[in-house]
């Protein structure tokens, strides 16, 4: 099966930028950018992060965050793609990206457990519940493959990778596919000793950037095999063109500087989408706003694409969700594409004389049918998909 | 310097050296081994730029200092030499504006 | 797909060859262990000075236990592939992880606990996440393929398996390192022994089915896998059945289950087999660990490879199943892996015999 049969007929998506794709492209429009101290829980850190405000109570079980958010994009999804209540008729997988929801991380539980020897089991039954393709699955009783991908910060977009593998192998007919995290103390203390957290909004490919903020959310795609949406009358010109993944296999923490990675995923991307570099008609960067992320993936995308391809970074306005950052920025590309146009790069002002290339400064009108979107992991994993517009079918 | 500067900048050598060797799990290097003036990073004795930001939570834990904006402070990271003066020079600014 | 090659460490030694003996020797009592300060109880623990090959750990000075028993497991697995050049070769990894890093994670806790949010380790920080496991594998071996790690509590290797199988036929890559790591640490103990039966005696009985009893286990194991063909490659794995019905297929000779206590009542097993099918298990040597299926699949590769059925090490037959009860030399053809979680859905991995 071609790539060319992989539609994309539903989006989700929820972060600190709205609660659905319509508000998104509103703070898009707009330029907002919610970020603020965290209300989520005690913390003496100073750092400022893109918090969730007001996630609607329906989708909200009781303690698990991260499943709540991926359930909000997962219905909106679902909505969109004209997928009811009941899938139990049809084959659908789940592959979704995450780190925090794959740890036991309790700090009460682990403090109790410490200090008196003895703790309450509720945060492990949540935990145990809550792996969260599987929670996914049980939730809409879907028959297909449940995975969750637990890649650090290149999970979502390694999801997408995965379900269109299913696709094509026949695994299953649908899928639904991309990344949730929720804001979390452990991860935000565990990054900010790592010295990449900035004290103010991040700037990403900015001259003057000081590291990232955290953020949280949900980003989900239905993916689906031409001829099952034919069989629903689905009609959708959407589609995920190509994935390509690679590893630096340098260090744990930093990219490698000449990027190599990063340049074979991409290079395997748009080979398994069929499409030369310059079908691109934008990149969704990673772009984190630390130094040496901007750094290496603005050397590699003006090498690969040339210093004048539009690129923008869509963490200036939902903050780093990690494991979700890869589902939420596959929407937005999807998104872009349909509608035309990306936003300004949200918190850049000046160029920094090491990055050969300038994000956008303004709202962009797109030309081209493709998009790329990028992610760069922890632990040196690169991963890329191909997203592409064309006539509906 | 006095004799006892000199005796304690001695002793922070001393105290940070065995502090790398177990704090980055170093291997096959006893805190003896590693030189006043040994070169921490790149060559010399290899550190990378996740033992950079551990050495920063050693200087919090073991002398309460903290380390702002690292990237514009790498001449304090050099050597064992410069760490151990790092530490001397701020604990005498606290003692005197204590 | 074919296991080309595999590698594995577990509590009675690093390499095949122990696991080999292992199997030839049979049940050992595990190692006591205490938790929540004054608790007594049995782990299967691995000692890291059983890792034979002591340059790859050198590369790896920063890294925890579960990210060196992965990295011993995987090297060996590429060590043992009998191909010249096979790192020069298209090699994907994908790790199978339940629990992860929840050791370092746990220690990660301690440091905001004692020290504060801001005077946190970032090692340990960076040690924790569950991929580190797999960047390991990738950074020692030198590996630039996709890296992924996947995590599916009960059926965490069998989607890594469907994983591999899917890219390989894509052609994403032409070699893939699958395999699944776990650890041990008091806090699972703790959660185990508390949510489940503590074996009173340090058995698991595989066949007792309810109650089942568990003694916490840990190791890793990895498989080369590729749908090429060499001459001592292991078997053939012919199909994963996940979340999915199984395919009817011919009867085969043996079915190894998974039952390892980690689900208080295994009596759902007893659907998958059948009075005239002789039924192992494995899990005694080794030890409950989610993802210990792995071990059986590697058990059972074992068996195709060696023409030779192992005796189930702890033989306790309530039910008077057809259990493998004798260690014999013997041509088989097709072996079932069973495993079954926590809402009774079921996997089946199907080895077959290298034609």
């Amino acid at each position: 099966m071609s790539n060319n049969n992989v539609l994309i007929s539903g989006l989700g998506v929820i972060s600190a930028a709205g609660r659905d794709l319509s508000e998104t492209l509103e703070s898009f429009s707009t330029g907002r950018r919610n970020a603020g101290p965290v209300t989520l829980f005690e913390t003496s850190l100073p750092y400022p992060v893109f918090e969730v405000r007001d996630l609607p109570e329906e989708f909200y079980p009781e303690h698990q965050r991260t499943a709540a958010l991926a359930l909000c994009a997962v219905n909106e999804a679902l909505q969109d793609a004209r997928l009811g209540e009941d899938l139990s008729a049809l084959r659908v997988g789940v592959c979704m990206g995450t780190t925090v929801a794959c740890q036991l991380n309790d700090l009460d539980f682990y403090t109790s457990y410490r200090e008196s020897g003895a703790a309450s089991m509720g945060p492990v039954d949540r935990y145990l519940k809550g792996n969260i393709a599987e929670f996914i699955s049980q939730r809409y009783r879907l028959n297909g493959p449940a995975l969750t991908v637990v890649n650090a910060c290149s999970s979502g977009t390694d999801a997408i990778g995965i379900a269109m593998s299913w696709l094509k192998s026949g695994l299953c007919d649908i899928a639904v596919a991309g990344g949730a995290d929720e804001l979390n103390r452990v991860p935000l203390s565990g990054f900010g000793s790592l010295g990449i957290v900035s004290r103010d909004p991040c700037a990403p490919f900015d001259r003057d950037r000081k590291g990232l903020n955290l953020g949280e959310g949900a980003g989900v795609l239905v993916l689906e095999k031409a001829d099952s949406a034919a069989r629903r009358g689905i009609s959708s010109g959407m589609r995920v063109l190509g994935y390509g993944s690679a590893s630096d296999a340098y260090h744990l923490t930093a990219p490698k500087p000449d990027g190599a990675g990063l340049e074979t995923s991409i290079e395997k991307a748009l080979s398994d989408a069929g499409i030369a570099p310059d079908k691109i008609g934008f990149v969704n960067a990673h772009g984190t706003a630390t130094h040496d992320n901007d750094a290496v993936e603005g050397k590699v995308l003006a090498k690969m694409f040339g210093p004048d391809i539009k690129i923008l970074s869509t963490k200036g306005v939902t903050g780093h969700t990690l494991g979700a950052a890869g589902g939420i920025e596959a929407v937005f590309s999807a998104a872009a594409l349909r509608e035309g146009w990306i936003p300004a790069s949200a918190g850049f002002e000046n160029q920094d004389e090491n990055i050969p290339i300038v994000p956008v400064r303004e709202r962009t009108e797109i030309r081209g049918e493709s998009a790329l979107s990028t992610s760069l992991a922890f632990g040196g994993n690169n991963s890329a998909l191909v997203f592409g517009r064309g006539r509906k079918t | 310097m006095g004799t006892e500067g000199v005796q304690d900048l001695a002793r922070i050598r001393k105290t940070l050296k065995e502090l790398l060797v177990k704090d980055l799990s170093l291997e096959d290097i006893t805190p003896e081994e590693i030189k006043d003036d040994e070169v921490l990073f790149g060559e010399g004795l290899g550190l990378d730029s996740l033992d950079a930001v551990e050495i920063v939570v050693i200087l919090q834990r073991n002398f309460g200092l903290d380390v702002k904006d690292m990237e514009n402070r790498k001449d304090i990271f050099y050597s064992i030499d410069s760490l151990a003066r790092y530490v001397f020079e701020s604990r005498k600014d606290s003692v005197s504006d204590g | 797909m074919n296991i080309i090659s595999a590698g594995m460490v577990f509590t009675r030694g690093s390499g095949i060859g122990s696991f080999e003996n292992a199997l030839h020797e049979g049940w050992r009592i595990p190692g006591e262990v205490e938790y929540s300060k004054s608790n007594k109880s049995f782990a299967y623990q691995f000692d890291q000075t059983t890792i034979r090959d002591k340059a790859v750990l050198k590369k790896m000075r920063r890294a925890d236990k579960l990210s060196k028993m992965a990295v011993a497991a995987a090297s060996e697995a590429l060590g043992n592939s009998g191909i010249d050049d096979i790192r020069g070769k298209n090699i994907g990894i994908i790790t199978a992880t339940a629990l992860g890093a929840q050791v370092t994670t746990f220690s990660f806790l301690d440091d905001i606990i004692e020290y504060g949010e801001s005077s946190v380790s970032p090692t340990t920080f960076s040690n924790s996440v569950h991929n580190a496991a797999a960047s390991y594998i990738s950074m020692v071996l030198g590996i630039r393929g996709p890296v992924m790690t996947v995590t599916r509590f009960f059926f965490s290797f069998q989607s890594a398996l469907q994983l591999a199988q899917s890219w390989l036929n894509e052609s994403r890559c032409e070699f893939i390192l699958v395999g699944a790591v776990e650890q041990y640490g008091d806090v699972l103990a703790y959660i185990q022994d508390t949510k489940l039966n503590a074996s009173p005696d340090g058995r698991i009985l595989p066949f007792n089915l309810n109650p089942a009893y568990q003694v916490p286990g840990e190791g890793s194991v990895f498989f080369l896998v590729s749908n090429k063909d060499t001459d001592t490659a292991l078997c053939n794995i012919e199909d994963v059945y996940l979340d999915t019905y199984e395919k009817e297929s011919e009867k085969p000779d043996v079915n190894i289950i998974d039952t390892d206590g980690l689900l208080k009542d295994e009596s759902v097993y007893a659907e998958s087999l059948s009075p005239d099918i002789p039924t192992a298990a494995y899990s005694p040597v080794f030890g409950s660990m989610m993802s210990g299926s792995a071990f059986n699949c590697l058990a059972g590769a074992l068996m195709l490879r060696n023409r030779m059925l192992y005796a189930s090490p702890v033989q306790d037959n309530p039910h008077g199943l057809n259990i493998v009860d004798r260690t014999v030399s013997r041509d088989i053809e097709l072996i079932r892996c069973i495993r079954y979680n926590c809402y009774e859905n079921k996997a089946v991995i199907c080895l077959r015999k290298k034609q």
